[in-house]
């Protein structure tokens, strides 16, 4: 009889372990920059791709992206226009002006409901938004439709890093509901542009409207000792944390 | 006596005169500093951007400016104006009113740390930076325009 309520004590502290067992969020982060030349303005690629050991990660809630030192970000020709946050709210991307889109991509986010996850993708679109406390702000509008209908503005702040970092950027990424009573949606893959690649711009001159593609973040002549360095901090709503980095190799000099 | 009393006052008068001159020549002096920039792009690392042109105005000179840019929305400059026989050497710093612009304008103090030539001694009070950097502009890419206000004692 006392082994039967062992037995039944140990199962149910096995099922409790179970039930609160957090799987470990783990990331990877890939950068590319196109074209990749030196001292030639350039679209940088991000990547970043969240996985649980097999299972829905835990909702992301904020990223620290560091770029390497000597990129010209900020005196780029994208964002030359500002877009107000609460236009985007209500218009979309096309209630700014097209001066101020900075990038586009995707995203990949699930929803831990049912034996399968509900997988839901969403179109990403960055713009140069007001500053804020003090810096220069891009605002991250993503679009989902099914199964989740959703609209989410992330805000995103370039703040100065130390070296290997030139700086970073600071995004503050809101929980997203997913169905009544269901859990939050969990960002599994995040890819996006940070440059020139498929924008149009357009300027006033002489009475005339011009179109053009705007000039990208200029790579400096030299490359950074074994590459440019990326590394982003990556923050859950378990509180847990994950690091990834990763390193954009020194171009291949070819021969004019 | 009358002539021997205005020998003495002769005598005070000249010592008091040169005593003056010397003390002038001794003193500092302040010029109020009004001068113009025009400067183009002559190459960047990453956020800081070298900037070269002609200075106009009270201290007209050749002007090399250290810009940076780097997301804040406080910019720097670091400058220097080489003109016949002196230099001045000093560093200001601006808040960027409209960064998402083709043009942000810039403002805030500026001071002067040193200087070669006349100016050797020199250093600035209530010295004020304005600013335009063309981001975009088909014929000057990244120029800057300045204006520069402020007391020079030297």
């Amino acid at each position: 009889m006392r082994q039967a309520y062992a037995l039944v004590a140990a199962v149910a502290l096995l099922s409790c372990f179970v039930a609160t067992a957090r799987a470990t969020q783990t990331a990877k982060l890939t950068a590319t920059f196109t074209p990749d030349r030196l001292n030639t303005p350039t679209t940088i690629t991000f990547a970043i791709q969240i996985t649980a050991d097999g299972q829905v990660p835990a909702p992301l809630t904020g990223i620290d992206l560091r770029y390497p030192l000597n990129l010209g970000l900020a005196t780029s020709e994208l964002g030359l226009a500002t877009c107000q946050p609460q236009q985007l709210k209500t218009y979309g991307p096309p209630g700014c002006p097209a001066n101020s889109i900075m990038g586009h991509g995707s995203a990949l986010a699930e929803i831990a409901i049912g034996p399968e996850p509900l997988k839901e993708t969403a179109t990403i679109t960055l713009l140069a938004g007001p500053p804020q406390e003090g810096h220069l702000d891009i605002l991250v509008y993503a679009e989902g439709q099914t199964p989740v209908n959703a609209e989410i503005l992330i805000s995103a702040l370039l703040i100065p890093e130390p070296p290997p970092y030139g700086g970073r950027l600071h995004f503050n990424i809101p929980l997203v509901p997913s169905l009544p009573d269901g859990p939050d949606v969990a960002i599994t893959n995040l890819h996006t542009t940070l440059g020139p690649q498929g924008l149009t711009y357009h300027e006033h001159h002489h009475g005339k409207t011009i179109t053009y593609h705007p000039d990208g973040i200029l790579l400096p002549t030299t490359c950074p000792d074994g590459g440019f360095p990326f590394n982003a901090t990556l923050t859950f709503l378990d509180g847990s944390n994950a690091q990834a980095k990763t390193t954009v190799p020194c171009p291949v000099r070819t021969r004019e | 006596m009358i002539h021997s009393q205005k020998h003495s006052i002769i005598t005070a008068a000249v010592i008091v005169l040169a005593t003056l001159l010397a003390s002038t020549a001794n003193a500092a002096q302040t010029l109020d500093v009004r001068d113009e920039g025009q400067l183009h792009y002559t190459g960047s690392t990453g956020s800081l951007l070298r900037e070269e042109g002609t200075a106009t105005g009270t201290l007209p000179g050749q002007l090399y400016v250290h810009f940076v840019y780097n997301g804040s929305l406080t910019v720097t400059a670091q400058f220097t104006i080489d003109g016949h026989g002196w230099s001045l050497t000093g560093h200001g710093t601006g808040t960027l009113s409209s960064p998402n612009s083709a043009s942000p304008s810039f403002r805030g103090p500026l001071t002067i740390t040193g200087g070669s030539g006349r100016y050797s001694h020199a250093y600035s009070t209530g010295g004020e930076l304005f600013g335009v950097f063309y981001r975009r502009s088909p014929k000057h890419k990244y120029a800057l325009t300045v204006q520069t206000l402020g007391e020079l004692h030297y």
